[in-house]
């Protein structure tokens, strides 16, 4: 077996062309292990991590977020596709002004026609895009030359420049005005996109890899790295043995359970960084028979209060993720500036929570262990995906520490697009949630305010409708001050924790492995991604797989699809 | 036999038709969706969910859904894959290969190591070699698939490293590497899988074979051959194995269905790009069409085994062939 192994690494590297060697400090192929596939390759559409990944390394936006992720105003930014811009005096439009060395990986030259067609798709109901709610308040772009787009804004706010730069990369208009919008998603062009970043997209080989290597010529300057390849398993045991075995350079999403295996192994790093994701347990106040009527249980703030009371959540964090996750502070995170990290929280005390259900009439009259009031039990389901271990692991503590209370739960566990359609159709009692934030804290509004919990936009499934925080946090979305804004938030999440619509259970930290030989750069906490172009490895670490040639560049789909095809 | 082969071929018709319905309305039971997916992502928002819903059709009535389903069957087209963004027949096409060749590696593999087991234990009965093969044998078949395709993923590609981690091939040289090298590539990565899943399916040819060969030695036939003077091996080999080949066969045609899904587990261990790999993530992701699509490849197989059974019997025996 090991002359096969030889032989194989002989076959590779005979198999394998090189070329001159690359600037110092740049060079190497990074392989990243992930589960699952992508599920298209055009930043309007794609809504899978890998999707999105891939397509913000390919595509580019006007400006880029920085690390600190303040997206008040525009000083949080830096230049990409718009090397400059311009506010009007009244802060209702924005000019940017597109670098003119920018070029589509076709050649073609990026232009401010490309903007505003851009624009233009996002917000067309036709193609459906999810971010198109993110982009409500530009009214629209218009380009006074080929190399100026003007955003118009229906109302300023702090957070406009954001608006007009963070949800929408910029895609090539003479690739895609010729294909209907409903039938983008078909056409084989959002299989192999033509963007402007400084990777260009090379192949995708559906449930095996997908390719990008460096545009060498990009306006940005060539990226360190010559290629980065996506290596897909369905299963996440099969991803994480490709990366512990050094098959793959790195890894994200190592669980506590792998820090050992990683620790044994010399050559392999774990890195951490602020997380963007936080899950919590939400009450339902309406009754998921009856929508008219209030939760017979949930309607009652002071009952909220104690089941809070009665859970230990940093023991039910410690013990489903080790080190891997915190406490989750409210319907927010760590990463950002409006978060106030010392947020006051209803505290554990197990004593005062059954004084509490005491005092509201639930009591344990016939001794089997179970509250009761007006012969009915306090007993209620708790739904949770099975394909997820750490909120299967969380809702059997809940179960556990409620019991001890005098509370019944029944954990149901379910298939992950049943337990969205119970979701969704507002049919349980408590489920296990969790929310993936971008760099707007605005995104509160979306899932816990009134507004979301009566739009058909909105994602507040358990219907927690309270007017102050709503105002609070109109406020606060309203504010240009920084320790204004702050405030105000944190007055609104006070009031949020305090009539406690859910029990926040954990903030992840993402969890990255990564091979020693790759020189990393920082990891930004709601993409821990954007910044591979400038990771690299050096000379002496590499293996053949890093002296793979760069192809030809990628050349646009044939004209047989120009009209695209047409999903049913 | 044209007349035979053509009567189960109308009989086959109408069972996969018929597993179409079945399995349409049994996916359409389950709760959900094709487009749950990305609950966490509160962008993707009901309204954008219910729009896509109305683009493609799901809001309409189930038997308004079947209908325009069974039209487009009768057209030949088995729909759109949501979770692939592809016609379903490319999904299928991408992945049938990959199922056939591990499969078909797999079936000879598992039927010639079964039945060599089974003429070595048969050859020593009562021996220690009898004993342990039967262990072994007993062994493999009691293992769980999933569990030893995770055991020998590790055993062989971390612990031991003598293997690719899954796939069908190097995803990053591949490309890049002459013809030979691809082929040596593709093989090294089927080798793996492969071997597990013989090592899994030829346990319980051998336990069959060893039987039927058992049953069929204390037989007049044998007897008579004993006292010709021919020796045991020639035996078992020109006289007992065709007679004892009939449940075999039988077997071999219930392979090929189960073959296909025990190649669901080991395909997704593996990370082998099959059948397998796809039809799990189409229930996950409630991807009707790729489902239903999957259901009826998997039912023509089996008709396909059936069909390979009832031949091979004909061909085994001639009483059958003369009926």
């Amino acid at each position: 077996m090991a002359a096969l192994r030889v032989a194989a690494l002989l076959a590779l590297v005979a198999c394998v062309g090189t070329e001159g060697p690359p600037p110092k400090g740049s060079g190497g192929t990074l392989v990243i292990s992930t589960v699952g596939d992508p599920d298209i390759l055009i930043p309007p559409l794609t809504s899978t991590v890998q999707g999105t990944q891939i397509t913000d390394l390919v595509f580019d936006r006007l400006a880029e977020i920085g690390d600190s992720l303040n997206i008040v105003g525009d000083v949080g930014f830096t230049p990409r596709l718009s090397n400059q811009w311009t506010w009007r005096r009244d802060s209702l439009s924005i000019a940017f002004h597109i670098d003119e060395r920018a070029r589509w990986h076709d050649g073609q030259p990026v232009q401010a026609k490309d903007v505003r067609f851009t624009f233009l798709s996002y917000k067309d109901t036709a193609l459906g895009s999810p971010f198109a709610a993110l982009i409500t308040n530009i009214d629209s772009v218009t380009t006074p030359d080929s190399s100026t787009a003007v955003f118009w804004f229906r109302s300023r706010t702090p957070q406009q420049f954001y608006d007009a730069v963070y949800p929408m990369p910029i895609m090539p208009e003479h690739i895609w005005r010729d294909i209907p919008r409903s039938s983008w998603r078909a056409s084989e062009r959002a299989k192999a996109p033509v963007g402007s970043g400084r990777f260009r997209f090379v192949r995708w080989t559906p449930r095996q890899s997908v390719e990008l290597e460096a545009d060498p010529l990009n306006y940005q300057g060539a990226p360190k790295l010559t290629r980065a390849i996506w290596s897909l398993a369905p299963d996440f045991n099969t991803a994480v043995t490709r990366f512990l075995s050094g098959e793959t350079d790195f890894f994200e999403g190592l669980r506590s359970e792998h820090v050992p295996e990683v620790a044994r192994v010399s050559h392999l790093r774990i890195a951490k960084t602020r997380g963007s994701d936080y899950t919590f347990a939400q009450f339902n106040f309406r009754d998921p028979s009856n929508r008219t009527r209030p939760h017979s249980i949930f309607g009652d703030r002071e009952l909220r209060r104690a089941l809070t009371m009665a859970l230990d959540r940093n023991a039910i964090v410690r013990n489903v993720f080790d080190t891997f996750a915190l406490p989750a502070l409210g319907p927010t995170v760590r990463a950002y500036q409006t978060t106030d990290p010392n947020l006051p929280q209803i505290p554990f005390n197990l004593e005062r929570a059954r004084l509490i259900l005491d005092s509201l009439e639930w009591r344990d009259a016939d001794g089997d262990g179970v509250r009761e009031k007006n012969g009915r039990p306090l007993q209620f389901r708790l739904a949770v995906p099975g394909s997820s271990r750490a909120r299967t692991g969380m809702a059997v503590l809940l179960q556990e520490q409620w019991r001890q209370a005098g509370v019944k739960v029944d954990v149901e566990q379910m298939d992950f697009p049943a337990f969205v359609n119970l979701t969704r159709t507002r049919a349980f009692d408590v489920v296990i949630g969790g929310w993936h934030t971008h760099p707007s804290p605005g995104g509160v509004r979306q899932t816990w305010s009134s507004m979301g919990s009566r739009s058909p936009t909105g994602s507040n499934y358990g219907a927690y409708e309270n007017p102050v925080f709503d105002a609070y946090v109109d406020s606060a979305l309203a504010s240009h001050d920084l320790p204004t804004r702050r405030a105000l938030f944190t007055r609104a999440y006070e009031i949020i924790i305090q009539d406690a619509p859910a029990i926040w259970l954990a903030e992840l930290i993402p969890t990255m492995g990564y091979h020693s030989r790759l020189q990393l750069a920082p990891l930004r906490p709601d993409a821990w991604w954007a910044h591979i172009p400038e990771w690299w490895i050096p000379e002496d670490r590499r293996l053949p797989r890093d002296n793979a040639p760069l192809s030809t560049p990628s050349s646009t789909p044939s004209s047989a699809d120009s009209a695209g095809r047409k999903a049913p | 036999m044209i007349r035979y082969v053509a009567e189960r071929l109308a009989q086959a018709a109408v069972i996969v038709a018929f597993v179409a319905a079945i399995s349409f309305a049994l996916i359409h039971l389950a709760p959900g969706d094709p487009f749950s997916a990305a609950i966490d992502n509160p962008s993707i928002n009901d309204a954008i969910r219910d729009r896509l819903r109305a683009q493609y059709g799901f809001d309409r009535p189930l038997p308004e859904q079947f209908a325009r389903y069974i039209g487009q069957l009768s057209r030949g087209e088995l729909g759109w894959s949501f979770s692939h963004d592809r016609p379903v027949r490319d999904v299928l096409a991408d992945a049938l290969p990959n199922t056939l060749l591990l499969m078909s590696v797999a079936l000879v593999g598992s039927f010639t190591l079964g039945i060599l087991i089974a003429l070595v234990q048969v050859a020593r009965r009562g021996s220690a070699t009898d004993h342990v093969l039967g262990g072994i044998s007993l062994f493999f078949l009691s293992m769980p698939d999933f569990w030893f395709a995770i055991l020998a993923l590790l055993a062989f590609t971390y612990w031991l490293p003598i293997f690719p981690v899954g796939g069908a091939v190097d995803p990053v040289m591949h490309e890049y590497m002459s013809i030979g090298g691809r082929i040596f590539d593709r093989l090294r990565h089927l080798l793996l899988p492969a071997l597990t899943l013989t090592l899994l399916a030829s346990a319980s040819v051998a336990r069959y074979q060893r039987a039927a060969l058992l049953d069929v030695l204390p037989a007049d036939y044998i007897r008579t051959a004993r006292l010709k003077g021919l020796t045991e091996k020639a035996i078992l080999r020109r006289h007992a194995l065709r007679n004892a080949t009939l449940p075999i066969i039988t077997m071999i045609g219930l392979s090929f269905p189960a073959l296909l899904t025990g190649a669901v587990f080991i395909e997704r261990v593996f990370a082998w790009p099959g059948m397998g790999y796809a039809v799990v993530n189409a229930i996950a992701a409630r991807d009707y069409p790729l489902v239903v699509g999957a259901v009826i490849i998997g039912s023509i197989m089996v008709m396909v085994g059936s069909l390979l059974a009832d031949i091979l019997y004909a061909w085994a025996d001639p009483r059958i062939r003369d009926e």
